[in-house]
């Protein structure tokens, strides 16, 4: 049996490079610092001109591919003019040369955030995040309830007021909905909000407890956590979650489900084998596989959108640190104290809570920024993407 | 292809079905490594009571004494059998429902607590189920480490806390 599982987990090494060479053939681009764009504000005109060069030099720089230096030192320049919902925005190179001109509508953060990741996709080929909506839980109402922000840490408002539990908040990818897990029955439910519209329905209300829901990369599955047939098992619904469909038979508990970017594939935390450990399964239905990650107590994993890395948290002590499994090699380094880790967009940057904060980090350069603050405890951060 | 991979799973099933005939009830060795085995001892839910929880008013709450657990586990040590045995004997005696509610220290990860909190009340239930109580009117719930029974930090706090709670429905 041991032999057996044994080659199990050497055919699953043998298989994930295998599979990862076929899926992305986007090269690895390694950035340093001085390999950073030299970019500059230009002249942006218009009634909020001035408010749009100060939202669009904070995304920029966020996204860590750009310098901003003055405009003679620029390799490129940022320009435009907004006024009321509209945003035209211009890109020329040192020579004068147009190589961005489109126009962007919406209220000023977002039009703006729309400009800046059409530039960064444009200069760097990379998808940028600035348009991202973050949630998470906060405390400081003396429950727990779910907040939404912008990924700058503006726009921060408390979506749910129960002064009950709300927990466990997660975005869809295109960021309009969010699934969290609500006490409001006395029970743990899985509810879904609508963003635009602010409609909540209890989606999930099996007997037991029902948490852990995350939208699938197309947003047309959840996987979740149900505990109906008598056990936390990882199972998948649709979206509105319905035709539960039982992946796991484990005496122990699952928890935390991620999918992959093509949504064939889904890792979760398992403490089937004593502490918690990352297992990797077919969306489909199959066998869990243990991934090593040579920590004790691994949870709340989360898959990075390239599919290439997975976020999770580890527990050395008492305290939390944000660890990154990379999946090509198989190799863990840790990133520092934290936890609950969701990557952003770009697969370069993610969030994670740190005590009463959320905080971005850029993975590439260590870079940390505080997005968010002073809503007590805060837990449980997720991005759209 | 489909049927050579699904017999050795059905052989797996159908050795853990016979298994389960003698050792229902106890905990199977630990399955280290990839999840090929099963596990098919948990009872079913039953359907909830509309309008009842463990925190509505009409729920008794401090009938019987919590059942406390080790640090990261959900089996029930010999110590704690007795209160097992006084709310099963109370079970098979009337015609309530209980309501079974797990909870952790602080010191898992959100998410994981959740979990390990629904475990250890799934582990109360199937206890009282083998000493005898009927399952299809005991419930489910985990609060994870929300409601500590005491909001210190430390190892008599988090002790208290390690718990699962009894709910009576009058």
């Amino acid at each position: 049996m041991k032999k057996l599982r044994a080659f199990c987990a050497f055919a699953s090494c043998l298989f994930v490079p295998i599979a990862l060479s076929h899926g992305a053939e986007t090269p690895t681009i390694t950035i340093s610092k001085s390999d950073r764009q030299a970019i500059a504000i230009g002249t942006i005109g218009g009634a909020d001109g001035a408010q749009v060069a100060k939202i669009l030099q904070n995304d920029l720089a966020m996204s860590g591919f750009f310098n901003l230096v003055p405009a003679t030192s620029a390799g490129v320049v940022v320009g435009g003019t907004s006024n009321g919902n509209s945003l035209a925005g211009t890109v020329t190179d040192r020579s004068g040369k147009t190589v961005l001109s489109k126009t962007f509508s919406g209220n000023v953060r977002s039009k703006v955030h729309a400009y800046a990741d059409e530039i960064i996709e444009t200069l760097t080929g990379s998808k940028g995040f600035a348009n991202s909506k973050i949630a998470f839980v906060g405390s400081s109402t003396g429950h727990k309830e779910i907040y939404v922000a912008d990924i700058d840490g503006s726009n921060v408002h408390q979506l749910t007021n129960d002064a009950s539990i709300s927990v466990g908040p997660k975005l869809s990818p295109d960021g309009s909905r969010l699934v969290y897990t609500g006490y409001k029955s006395g029970y743990a439910d899985v509810y879904e909000i609508e963003l635009g519209s602010g409609a909540r329905s209890r989606i999930i209300k099996f007997p037991g407890t029902n948490t852990g829901a995350c939208y699938s990369p197309n947003g047309h599955e959840l996987a979740v956590i149900l505990s109906k047939d008598g056990n936390p098992e990882l199972y998948t619904t649709t979206a509105g979650g319905s035709f539960a469909r039982r992946l796991t038979h484990t005496k122990g508990v699952e928890s935390s489900p991620t999918w992959s970017p093509s949504g064939d594939e889904i890792i979760y935390s398992s403490d089937d084998a004593g502490s918690p450990q990352l297992y990797r399964i077919a969306a489909g239905g199959g066998s869990g596989h243990v991934i090593n990650t040579g920590h004790n107590y691994n949870t709340e994993p989360n898959w990075s959108p390239d599919g290439k890395r997975v976020a999770f948290t580890v527990r050395d002590g008492g305290s939390f640190t944000v660890a990154i499994l990379d999946l090509g090699s198989g190799n863990v380094h840790t990133v520092g104290s934290g936890e609950g880790p969701a990557w952003c967009a770009d697969s370069r940057h993610l969030i994670f809570a740190e005590g009463g904060s959320v905080i971005l980090l850029d993975a590439q350069t260590g870079q940390k920024t505080t997005l968010v603050s002073g809503l007590g405890k805060i837990s449980e951060p997720t991005c759209s993407r | 292809m489909k049927i050579i991979r699904f017999l050795p799973l059905l052989a797996i099933v159908l050795a853990a079905l016979s298994l389960s005939a003698c050792v229902h009830g106890k905990k199977g060795a630990g399955h280290n490594g990839a999840s090929d085995s099963d596990y098919v001892n948990g009872s079913p839910l039953p359907e909830r009571q509309e309008g009842v929880s463990f925190t509505s008013s009409n729920t008794d709450r401090s009938k019987f004494r919590p059942v406390y657990f080790a640090f990261d586990s959900y089996a029930i040590g010999s110590g704690e059998r007795g209160k097992i045995d006084e709310v099963a004997n109370f079970m098979k005696g009337g015609s309530n429902t209980l309501i079974v509610a797990g909870f952790t220290d602080e010191r898992g990860t959100p998410e994981y607590n959740r979990g390990l909190g629904e475990r250890r009340a799934q582990a109360v239930r199937e206890a009282l189920i083998q000493a005898g109580a009927d399952g299809s009117r005991i419930q489910t719930v985990s609060f994870g480490a929300e409601m500590p029974a005491d909001s210190g930090s430390g190892d008599s706090a988090w002790a208290k806390n390690r718990r699962a709670e009894f709910g009576v429905v009058r």
